[in-house]
C-alpha cells in the first residue's frame, strides 16, 4: 500500500485538475450566458452555477410582464434573491460532498487498477468466482470482500474476515488508558499495584457489581461482612434492598459505611431484626430521625458502641432522652457532622449519664462550645478522646480538660484548637507532658500557637512510653509577611521539636505526619534520617509542604525505615528522580515527572536482607539497581553536608 | 519462580514433591504445583513438614468444606496469582457471579 499510495494520489491529482477545468469552463459559459441575458448585472459576481441563472431569467421575465407593480415586485425580488442565494449555498455544499465522494471512489478504483495491473482482471458483480479461502464457487456482488491475497471471498468467509479485523482492532487498542484513573486512585490510597488482588477482594467486588441479584449472604464471618459493607458503600450499592442482606439476627456488630440511600423505615429494621445489637455504626445516615432514635432507645438494650455521622434530623431532646435511657451501658460514642442539633445541653446529659464512656469522638458538631469542654472533663473513664470543635476554646479550659481526664488517655486527638483571645502560650503541651503517661496515639494539628520550645519540652523526659502514631501537621507560624517565621523563637513543631519527637518515639513510631511543619530545616531531616539510624516500625510518613525535603532525605527514609510502605511528599519540589524501592509507594512528588511511576521497581540491597528473613527470594536484584543507574551508594556520595 | 521455603525445606526433607493434591468434599482431586498451593495460607500451613501434620507427609490436603466447582476456581486463582505475582496492573480474574459467595467463604477459610 505504501508504494501504491503516491501513485493513486497522482492519478487523483490529475483528475482533480480535470474536473476543476471542466467546472471553470462551465462557469464561464454560464456567466457569459447570464451577461447576455442581463446586461445590468456585473460580470464580476461569483459564478454560482445554473441555478442562479435560471432564477435571474425568471425574474427578468416577470419584470417584463408588468412594470406597474414594479415596486412590490422589487421587494419580492429581493426576498427571492435571498432565498435563491441560500439555496445555492446549500447546493454548493452538497455538490462539494458529492465531489468528495466521487473522488474517494475514484481513488479506490485507481488503487485497484494499479495493484491489479499485472493480475487477472477481477470478475464484475454478477459473475461467478471461486472463493479464495474455501474455494467454493459463489456469485460476486458489490459487497464481496477482498481476501488476503487479493482474490475475492464468498459471503461467509467475508464475514469471518471482518470479524477478525474488528477483533484485531480491539486488541491493538491500548487498554491501560481506561484503567488510568483507577491506577491513580489506588496510588493515592497507597496500594502498591504489583501482583493480583486477593481472591476475597475479587469476590467481594464481583458481589457488589451483582448486588441486586443476591438473595442472602448466609453465614459470613464478621470481618467479611464489614468488608462487603465497605465495598457496597464505595460502589453506591447500599440501598434499601441490599441493606437487608446485612441484617442478620445473630450479629453483634453492624457497620454501614454509606447509609445515604437508606430510608427512615430501614433504620427501624435494624433494631427490629437485631435487637441484641452491640455495636452500630451508621455513616451519612441523613434520614435517621427522631422516630428512629426513639425506637433505638426502646429496643437496643445491649448497645455499647454507637457511631452516627450526619444524623441531623435527630432533635436535642431525643439525644438527651437516649443518653438518659441507654447512656449507662455505652462504652463508645462517635458523633460527627452534626450542625442542626446536638448542643451543649446534650453533651451535659452525655457526661451526666454516660459515666462508663471509654471512647468519645466529637468532630465538627457546630453547636458545641466551651461548656461542652467542661462537661467532657467530668468523664473520668475516658481512654480515647478525639475532639474537633468549630468554636474557639479558651486555653485554660482545654488545659483543665487535659488535667482532668488526661491521666488515663491512650488516644488524644485535638484538632484545630485555637484561642485568639489570650496570648499564645505552651500551656496545653505542658499539661499533656505533665498529665498523660499512657498515650500511644497523639494528634495535635492545625495550631499556630505553641512554640517549638513547647514541643521540645513535651517530648523531652516525658514519662509516656514511645508513641505509635503522631500527627502534628500544620503546626507552624501563619504570618504571611515572614514565611520563615520568627527566627529566634520558632512557632510550631520546628527543628528542635522534631528531633525531640523522634528521639522520644522513634523506636516505636508507626505513623508520622509532619505535613506543613515548614520550620523543620534540612539539616534536621538529614540528621534524623541519615540512613543509619533505624526506625523499625515506621509504616507511613507524610512530609508534604515541608519545602526542604529533597531526594536525599526521601532516599534516606527508605534506608532508615525498613517497614515503610507509604511516603507522602506533596509540595516538596526538591524531591526529584528518586529510586523507589519495591513495595513502597511515593505520593505527590511534584517534580518527579520523568519517574511518574512511583511504585518501586527496585529491590535494594537492604531489602534483600529483609526478604531473606521473610523467606522470599526475588531474582535479578542487582540488575534492577544498576539499570536505574542510581544505586544507593552513588546517591550517598552526592549528599549535602 | 523458586520459592525460598520450598528449596530450603527440600534440603531438609527430601520427600517433598513438586505437586500436591487438593481434594474437594465431593471427591475431586486437583494436583497443583506446590509453589502455587503455598499461596493459600491455610494450605501452606497444613503442608509444611515442620508442623508434622498428616497432610505434610502425604502431600495431600482434604478440604471437606469446599466442593469441586469452587475448588477448581480456587486452583485457577492460585495459578493466576502465581503467574501475575511480578506483573503490574493485573487484569481481574473472571469469576462467575453465582460462585461468588461460596468462593468468598472458601477464600476466607483458605486465607487467599
Amino acid at each position: 500500500m505504501a508504494l501504491e499510495y503516491p501513485l493513486a494520489n497522482n492519478i487523483s491529482a490529475h483528475e482533480i485538475r480535470n474536473s476543476y477545468r471542466l467546472r471553470r469552463e462551465q462557469a464561464e459559459a454560464a456567466e457569459a450566458a447570464e451577461a447576455a441575458a442581463n446586461g445590468e448585472e456585473p460580470s464580476g459576481q461569483p459564478a454560482n452555477g445554473d441555478n442562479e441563472t435560471q432564477d435571474e431569467e425568471d425574474e427578468e421575465a416577470a419584470q417584463a410582464e408588468s412594470s406597474a407593480m414594479a415596486a412590490e415586485r422589487s421587494r419580492k425580488r429581493k426576498r427571492d434573491q435571498d432565498e435563491a442565494i441560500a439555496k445555492i449555498k446549500k447546493g454548493k455544499v452538497n455538490k462539494k460532498k458529492a465531489a468528495k465522494k466521487k473522488k474517494a471512489g475514484s481513488d479506490e478504483g485507481s488503487d485497484f487498477e494499479m495493484a491489479d495491473m499485472y493480475k487477472k482482471a477481477k470478475p464484475l458483480p454478477g459473475q461467478l468466482e471461486n472463493c479464495e479461502i474455501c474455494e467454493k464457487r459463489f456469485t460476486v456482488t458489490a459487497y464481496s470482500k477482498a481476501g488476503p491475497d487479493g482474490g475475492l471471498l464468498c459471503t461467509p468467509c467475508g464475514k469471518e474476515m471482518t470479524k477478525e479485523a474488528k477483533a484485531n482492532e480491539k486488541a491493538s487498542k491500548p487498554v491501560i488508558r481506561k484503567a488510568r484513573r483507577k491506577i491513580e486512585s489506588n496510588r493515592l490510597d497507597g496500594f502498591t499495584s504489583r501482583g493480583s488482588k486477593t481472591l476475597q477482594q475479587l469476590c467481594i467486588e464481583k458481589l457488589a457489581k451483582h448486588s441486586e441479584d443476591i438473595d442472602e449472604f448466609g453465614e459470613m464471618p464478621e470481618a467479611i461482612m464489614n468488608r462487603l459493607s465497605e465495598i457496597f458503600g464505595k460502589k453506591r450499592a447500599m440501598n434499601s434492598t441490599t441493606f437487608k442482606l446485612f441484617l442478620q439476627p445473630d450479629l453483634d456488630k453492624l457497620a454501614i459505611h454509606e447509609a445515604a440511600y437508606l430510608e427512615t423505615e430501614d433504620f427501624d429494621q435494624i433494631f427490629a431484626v437485631i435487637p441484641s445489637i452491640k455495636k452500630l455504626s451508621l455513616r451519612n445516615c441523613c434520614q435517621f430521625k427522631d422516630s428512629n432514635m426513639e425506637y433505638m432507645t426502646e429496643k437496643a438494650k445491649s448497645l455499647v458502641e454507637l457511631e452516627l455521622r450526619g444524623a441531623n434530623l435527630v432533635s436535642n431532646d431525643h439525644w438527651i432522652n437516649f443518653f438518659i435511657t441507654r447512656g449507662g451501658e455505652l462504652k463508645t460514642l462517635k458523633l460527627e457532622w452534626l450542625d442542626a442539633a446536638f448542643d451543649d445541653q446534650a453533651v451535659e446529659a452525655l457526661s451526666t449519664f454516660c459515666v462508663n464512656l471509654e471512647r468519645l469522638k466529637l468532630e465538627r458538631c457546630k453547636q458545641l462550645t466551651v461548656n461542652s469542654i467542661d462537661a467532657i472533663a467530668r468523664l473520668e473513664n475516658l481512654e480515647h478522646l478525639t475532639l474537633k470543635f468549630c468554636h474557639e476554646v479558651p486555653r485554660e479550659r482545654l488545659v483543665n480538660l487535659i488535667s482532668q481526664v488526661g491521666a488515663n488517655l491512650r488516644t488524644l486527638c485535638l484538632e484545630n484548637f485555637l484561642d485568639n483571645v489570650n496570648e499564645p502560650t505552651d500551656d496545653v503541651l505542658d499539661a499533656i507532658h505533665n498529665t498523660c503517661h499512657y498515650l500511644s496515639k497523639f494528634r495535635f494539628s492545625d495550631s499556630n500557637e505553641c512554640s517549638d520550645a513547647g514541643y521540645v519540652n513535651l517530648f523531652t523526659e516525658w514519662d509516656n512510653p514511645p508513641l505509635s502514631s503522631i500527627d502534628v501537621s500544620s503546626t507552624r507560624d501563619l504570618d504571611n509577611t515572614s514565611p520563615e517565621g520568627p527566627e529566634d523563637f520558632p512557632i510550631g513543631l520546628a527543628s528542635a521539636g522534631f528531633k525531640a519527637l523522634m528521639a522520644h518515639s522513634g523506636s516505636k513510631i508507626e505513623y508520622l505526619d509532619v505535613a506543613s511543619c515548614r520550620h523543620i530545616d534540612h539539616e534536621t531531616f538529614a540528621n534524623v534520617f541519615d540512613g543509619a539510624k533505624q526506625y523499625p516500625f515506621l509504616r507511613e510518613i507524610n512530609m508534604s509542604f515541608c519545602p526542604v525535603v529533597d531526594t536525599q532525605i526521601v532516599a534516606a527514609i527508605f534506608r532508615s525505615c525498613p517497614r515503610v510502605k507509604k511516603v507522602v511528599t506533596f509540595g516538596c519540589f526538591e524531591v526529584q528522580d528518586v529510586v523507589v524501592p519495591r513495595g513502597i509507594v511515593l505520593i505527590g512528588a511534584p517534580k518527579a515527572h520523568d519517574a511518574i511511576e512511583q511504585f518501586g521497581d527496585t529491590v535494594m540491597d537492604f531489602q534483600r536482607e529483609l526478604q531473606k528473613e521473610m523467606g522470599r527470594v526475588v531474582p535479578g536484584v542487582f540488575f534492577g539497581v544498576l539499570r536505574h543507574g542510581l544505586p544507593w551508594m552513588g546517591e550517598k556520595a552526592t549528599m549535602r553536608a | 519462580m523458586a520459592d525460598a521455603d520450598a528449596t530450603a525445606d527440600a534440603d531438609a526433607n527430601a520427600n517433598l514433591t513438586e505437586y500436591v493434591t487438593l481434594v474437594s468434599n465431593d471427591g475431586f482431586e486437583f494436583k497443583i504445583l506446590r509453589s502455587a498451593a503455598y499461596l493459600a495460607g491455610a494450605i501452606k500451613n497444613s503442608l509444611k513438614p515442620t508442623y508434622g501434620f498428616k497432610e505434610g507427609s502425604e502431600n495431600r490436603v482434604d478440604l471437606p468444606t469446599i466442593n469441586g466447582v469452587v475448588l477448581e476456581k480456587v486452583c485457577e486463582y492460585l495459578y493466576y496469582n502465581q503467574k501475575h505475582a511480578e506483573s503490574k496492573d493485573v487484569p481481574d480474574m473472571e469469576i462467575p457471579p453465582e460462585l461468588c459467595l461460596e468462593l468468598l467463604i472458601a477464600a476466607d477459610y483458605l486465607d487467599v
